[in-house]
């Protein structure tokens, strides 16, 4: 029993650490950690770790202030595809050493931007259009060099099918940055939208409560219909009418999520209303304001608290739902939005389970920990419900 | 008989609330409904004819009357994609809807009951712990997300499955279309009731723990009753009531899984055709198969209600539910 205590507070201890983490992960965004947005590799590259056979897609730098040369060892078959970027100062030329000869790619001054399948270009270094000019940039593995002869700068751009920790999506994306950033948006849309809800089950429960009488009935029915009606199908069809930015998203989820907590809040209300000490301080006069904001509803704090962390499982995933169907915004990247790109646009017919994976236990793992916490904090609010029906029975049975 | 009038009642208001809801979503959406249909350099005069032609010109409470009986009787309009009219879109995809979900439900309820009470009488079991897991993977891990893996495993890894679709175009001659038809079922359904049962079985579970501990348990024990008796004819029989309680709550969440689940697995069912719709701005269609989602949801809610009496002998009385 007591090996299973520690084991079980171990657990605890865990999420809580991990919880912390992400959001510190969330905090600092994608940015600092150096993974960019927006387009890095070639669509659907595989992870950094994953195949050792094929390149990584890497920039070259050559510069008249650090160094005139950018060396480069070449294991693998030639890129998929080259760039060269920068500026040239007039008399200069950027050379590129291969074991089997050399090449001087450019003497032209001024801004260069160059596709290395621009048939001109090809034509410049007397390859034939019709040849694949990877193949003769990379004859073989080796020793490369890319050098800058005179002023400017030059960016050597190499497409290979590897990037970065979890690879790159079906836009060339990095993973492992929208992962970061869908992290921000589920924990943004799961807690905003739970405190939000809870606020709003909480006013009208106290108020369902106290009041009793009709607005009792009108709020409870209004509880039975919400919950008896499918939730996803109305968010679509709101989500489709109002649009899809976050803030939005984030108050349709908390006008249909608010029914268990109204419930619970009015079972409590309801017996600690009845309760003789709530009855002593309407006999000595105090106001209605006084007894529900300072004795009910701090009554009730404990139990929204794991009430809170119970539902933001519920947001989030339904957040996630609502984006896995293309009904979020397409601009902002979250979890279900990973997924949906993944199942629209064939993740796994390219085989590349490393943009589903990622986005899909991300979603699980945070559930899975607010779920713990949850339920941790349903057990130390536990005590107090405990002692409060008893105290009821007793009243009941004196 | 009181108690089947307040049900009727409760289900006529879930409706009631669904179609104002309808009504109201539609027509507060920015825009009016003249403008976006014709061409803007209509005159004044052809649109206000336009606008009495459609009955828009009355007053709302009048166009709410209309629309309800509208509803009521399946006219749900012409669809703004195809022209044709929605109900005879949305006829051809409900029977695949209901096939997707009435098993999924039967078969989750059953494996996650039978799971929860083998759970309760093995307890400190691997079992056990497997139940108290499959709650907790229920509970939070996205259903798009174990379909996708499902998907990409045995459709796509090993090629057991088809990839999407209701049936393969075109469909296999006879009686190979039914076939056909299953195994283009199965993998839906099976990501369903894996994602389905875990939740009831963890209910279950911790009601049967409580109801083993009961006195009239012992006391059947003391009777002599076998074990299997006990278990099943005396406690598991007084949880039905609540058992019943859980399954009608957990159906809107069902029904919320079938819309995900079609548009994973492509299926040509009511829920992606609500996504569709709502993708194209086709009000009518969407509207229309929301309320289709909804009178699906309330037939259940009815269903698990006349079990409920059946169960409960005190809601035949005096019809008490809570």
């Amino acid at each position: 029993m007591k090996k299973a205590e520690k084991i079980k507070n171990a657990k605890r201890l865990m999420s809580v650490l991990s919880l912390a983490l992400l959001a510190a992960l969330a905090a600092i965004g994608s940015t600092p950690l150096g993974l960019k947005d927006g387009q890095v590799a070639p669509p659907y590259s595989k992870p950094h770790w994953l195949d050792s056979k094929v390149a990584s897609t890497i920039e070259l730098r050559v510069s008249s202030s650090d160094g005139d040369s950018a060396a480069l060892s070449w294991v693998y078959s030639p890129p998929l595809r080259v760039w060269l970027t920068g500026t040239l100062g007039a008399g200069s030329a950027v050379r590129w050493d291969t074991p089997s000869g050399d090449f001087t790619l450019t003497r032209e001054p001024g801004e260069i931007d160059l596709d290395f399948r621009d048939i001109p270009f090809k034509r410049a270094l007397g390859i034939s259009p019709f040849h694949d000019m990877a193949h003769a940039l990379f004859p073989s593995r080796g020793e490369y060099a890319l050098s800058l002869a005179g002023s400017g700068d030059a960016v050597m751009r190499i497409e290979g099918g590897r990037w970065g920790l979890l690879g790159t999506d079906h836009r060339g994306r990095d993973v492992a940055a929208l992962f970061v950033m869908g992290l921000r948006v589920s924990l943004i849309v799961g807690i905003a939208a739970t405190l939000i809800a809870t606020l709003l089950g909480l006013s009208l429960g106290l108020l369902s409560g106290y009041a009793g009488g009709l607005t009792d009935a009108l709020i409870m029915r209004a509880v039975d219909v919400l919950l008896s009606i499918p939730t996803l199908p109305i968010l679509m069809v709101i989500a489709g009418i109002w649009g899809k930015d976050l803030w939005s998203l984030v108050v349709i989820l908390s006008i249909f999520s608010w029914m268990g907590t109204a419930r619970t809040v009015r079972a409590m209300t309801l017996s600690l209303r009845d309760s003789s000490w709530v009855e002593g301080l309407r006999a000595i006069g105090a106001p209605r304001g006084y007894i529900l904001f300072r004795h009910l509803v701090p009554e009730t704090l404990p139990l929204l608290l794991a009430n809170v962390a119970l539902g933001v499982p519920g947001s989030i995933l339904a957040e996630a739902g609502l984006s896995f169907l293309g009904l979020s915004d397409p601009r902002l990247p979250s979890w279900g939005r990973m997924l949906h790109d993944a199942h629209m646009f064939g993740a796994f017919t390219s085989g590349a389970w490393w943009s589903i994976l990622p986005a899909g236990i991300g979603i699980s793992f945070i559930c899975l920990i607010f779920m713990d916490i949850g339920h941790k904090l349903e057990e130390m609010a536990d005590p107090r419900l405990a002692a409060l029906t008893k105290r009821k029975t007793i009243e009941e049975t004196s | 008989m009181t108690a089947a009038l307040k049900r009727a009642g409760a289900s006529a208001a879930v409706l009631a609330a669904v179609l104002a809801l309808n009504f109201f979503l539609f027509r507060i959406m920015p825009g009016d409904p003249i403008t976006g249909i014709v061409d803007p350099r209509f005159s004044p005069e052809a649109k206000a004819q336009l606008a009495a032609q459609w009955g828009l010109d009355r007053p709302m409470s009048e166009q709410f009357a209309v629309y309800v009986k509208e509803m009521l009787s399946f006219r749900f309009g012409l669809s703004m994609m195809t022209g044709a009219p929605v109900w005879d879109e949305l006829k051809r995809r409900v029977p695949n809807t209901v096939a997707l979900l009435l098993p999924a439900l039967a078969l989750s309820s059953a494996l996650g009951i039978w799971l929860g009470v083998k759970a309760a009488l093995n307890r400190g079991s691997a079992l056990e712990s497997a139940v108290l897991l499959s709650g907790a993977v229920s509970f939070s891990f996205p259903s798009f997300f174990v379909q996708l893996l499902l998907l990409m495993c045995f459709a796509y890894y090993w090629r057991l499955f088809p990839l999407s679709g209701t049936t393969s175009i075109p469909p296999p001659p006879g009686g190979m279309a039914i076939l056909d038809y299953l195994w283009h079922l199965a993998l839906p359904l099976f990501s369903l009731v894996v994602m389905g049962f875990g939740g009831f079985a963890l209910y279950i579970r911790n009601m049967m723990v409580k109801a083993l501990g009961e006195e009239y348990v012992l006391m059947a024990r003391a009777r002599g009753l076998p074990f299997r008796r006990v278990v099943w004819n005396h406690a598991f029989r007084s949880m039905l009531p609540p058992v019943l309680t859980i399954l009608l709550l957990s159906l809107p969440g069902v029904v919320s899984g079938a819309v995900i689940t079609e548009t994973v697995f492509s299926m040509n069912g009511v829920g992606r055709f609500l996504l569709e719709a709502t993708n194209s701005h086709d009000y009518p269609s969407a509207g229309a198969a929301f309320f289709l989602l909804a009178l699906l949801t309330v037939g259940c809610n009815l269903l698990a209600d006349v079990a409920y009496v059946l169960v409960d002998p005190r809601a035949r009385r005096t019809g008490a539910r809570d």
